[in-house]
């Protein structure tokens, strides 16, 4: 099993490890509850340096990205459907050919022609290979820096707070730090990003993504500084509340945000009927796509896909997913499978209304228990509101279909309002 | 997570390969489970417990305990009928962490045979099994 460069801090610090994506990974340090509500109220950080990077660089890496990713680079930001340019990125997917996911990313533009592509834990290698295979002709070099960065995530209402602590400059790094930019580099560089340093003058990549739906940072740096950076962040978020936050926590908190498991709520099955097809370049009339990518053709042939739908249960409790867990009308017909289920420890529901411990207008006295969550993959085309039946057998639990999950999530909110 | 050496192992109680602990509390048996299986589990959110005045063998089934990790079963140390369960819990499932052998037991038993309890494993046999 591989292990990040944090490895000793977690097993210092009490951490309950496990297997994930290859990596020996903390799945919580002392209560996985608390690690998630500190990130819904405060801030959490977690490590992340099992997630890689692939560089793509040349005079046709556009062309490359363009021809392999699943968002058109010349439409993909925000509502009025700008281009990709340095100092943003974007999430997506990367298909086979016959629409299935190799791995979702978020891919940065760093340059003219030059981006990196963030895909999760073990996948470096994969996706450099994926890109190789269509790179023919084209004069690019594809770089896998899996083991070359180190990556943290601080994520919570207080991050802009803490980092502003250890920031050389925070004013001007905050200056029109949009949901979905970054600023700086890894390497010591002077490309369009800029230059972000730490204090003790560690050149990071500072992007303002993250995978619990919480306003936050994804922090980038040299792997053998990284345990220096995630001492600092901690040390300066002392007197916020922060709170090293483990795996578990992470799983609970994204899927709260219905963001995917990539291998899990998506994987080698069509891009199809999923609540994330906004990553697909579909045109205005939703008919077909703004450009020929890997997959797309695929896409369009295909028309019995599944639906992924998120659900929402009545109460905390879960169902384990197994190869054998079932969902099934309440009836008891089977019409498919579970793909996640979790506790989102932070929501509850108060006369038929979902609250959140950040909900500006939760109820005096809101202490939810929980409530389970997730997504499931069925033959049926339900509604947000049908009721569904998740069993494994032995228990058995009745859940919602929903369009969303945990309320009045953070990620969007302007960064002044956070200062 | 903790160590081997951390984990709290009252010599008053016996434990069964499946983690849970019973204790003789004159004549009934209080069960819960063990130091051990709470620090593995992590947070526990929710613990279902049987219906007062039923009756169970040694091995069966008797309640779920849920985890933020995941939902486990959990299984009668001995045979004997429920008289009682803690009713605490509903409201504070995290005694099951803060006090595993306390606050956090979960039923008690008349047993059916109360030399069962003496089949099962000591504080030392226990170890053993944990160190594997």
């Amino acid at each position: 099993m591989k292990r990040t460069p944090l490895h000793g801090w977690h097993k210092g610090h009490g951490a309950n490890m496990a297997e994930f994506g290859g990596y020996e990974m903390p799945l919580w340090y002392g209560s996985a509850k608390e690690e998630h509500l500190s990130v819904l109220t405060k801030a959490g950080l977690f490590d992340t340096s099992h997630m890689a990077v692939v560089e793509v660089k040349g005079s046709n890496a556009f062309h490359l990205l363009q021809k392999c990713f699943s968002r058109d680079l010349r439409e993909c930001l925000g509502p009025t459907k700008r281009p990709l340019t340095p100092g943003n990125c974007v999430y997506g997917v990367f298909l086979n050919v016959s629409g299935g996911v190799v791995d979702d990313a978020i891919v940065d533009q760093l340059d003219e022609n030059h981006y990196l592509c963030v895909v999760n834990a073990g996948m470096g290698g994969v996706l450099t290979q994926h890109l190789l295979d269509h790179a023919e002709g084209l004069s690019v070099h594809i770089r896998d820096l899996t083991d070359e960065v180190g990556k943290i995530d601080i994520q919570g209402p207080a991050a802009a707070k803490v980092l502003k602590k250890v920031l050389q400059d925070p004013g001007a790094v905050f200056e029109g730090m949009r949901y979905f930019s970054f600023k700086g580099h890894f390497e010591d560089s002077s490309g369009p990003t800029g230059t972000v340093l730490l204090k003790n003058n560690i050149p990071i990549l500072l992007s303002r993504t993250g995978y619990t739906g919480e306003f936050g940072f994804e922090i980038f740096c040299d792997p053998t500084r990284v345990t220096e950076v995630w001492e600092m962040i901690l040390d300066a978020g002392r007197d916020f509340g922060i709170t090293p936050c483990g795996l578990a926590a992470r799983d609970s908190l994204r899927a709260g945000a219905v963001l995917p498991l990539s291998h899990q709520d998506i994987g080698p099955w069509p891009f199809l009927r999923n609540p994330w097809i906004f990553a697909l370049p579909f045109n205005e009339d939703q008919t077909g796509f703004t450009k020929d990518f890997t997959g797309g053709e695929a896409l369009l042939e295909i028309h019995d896909a599944d639906y992924t739908l998120p659900f929402i249960g009545n109460d905390l409790r879960k169902v384990p997913v197994t190869e054998t867990t079932t969902v099934q009308t309440l009836d008891g017909s089977p019409i498919g499978t579970v793909l996640t289920c979790v506790t989102d420890m932070g929501i509850g529901k108060v006369e038929d209304k979902i609250y959140s411990v950040a909900s500006p207008d939760k109820p005096v006295g809101f202490a939810p228990r929980g409530l389970s969550c997730g997504f499931v993959k069925v033959k049926k085309a339900l509604k947000a509101g049908e009721a569904i039946r998740l069993t494994d057998g032995r228990r058995a639990i009745t859940v919602t279909i929903t369009y969303d999950i945990r309320p009045d999530r953070t990620a969007r909110v302007p960064i002044q309002s956070m200062l | 997570m903790k160590e081997l050496n951390e984990l709290i192992l009252p010599d008053d109680v016996r434990f069964t390969e499946e983690h849970e602990w019973a204790r003789k509390e004159g004549e009934n048996v209080r069960v819960g489970i063990s130091d051990y299986a709470q620090d593995q589990l992590g947070d526990i959110v929710f613990v279902e417990l049987p219906e007062v005045g039923s009756s169970f063998s040694k091995g069966d089934e008797f309640g779920t305990v849920e985890s933020v990790k995941t939902v486990s079963e959990l299984y009668m140390p001995i045979g004997g009928e429920v008289v009682a369960i803690n009713e605490e819990l509903a409201d504070h499932p995290e005694y099951v962490n803060t006090d595993p052998y306390g606050k956090g037991w979960m039923i008690e038993l008349k047993p059916t045979n109360p030399a069962e309890l003496d089949e099962l494993l000591d504080k030392d046999a226990y170890l053993k099994q944990l160190e594997g």
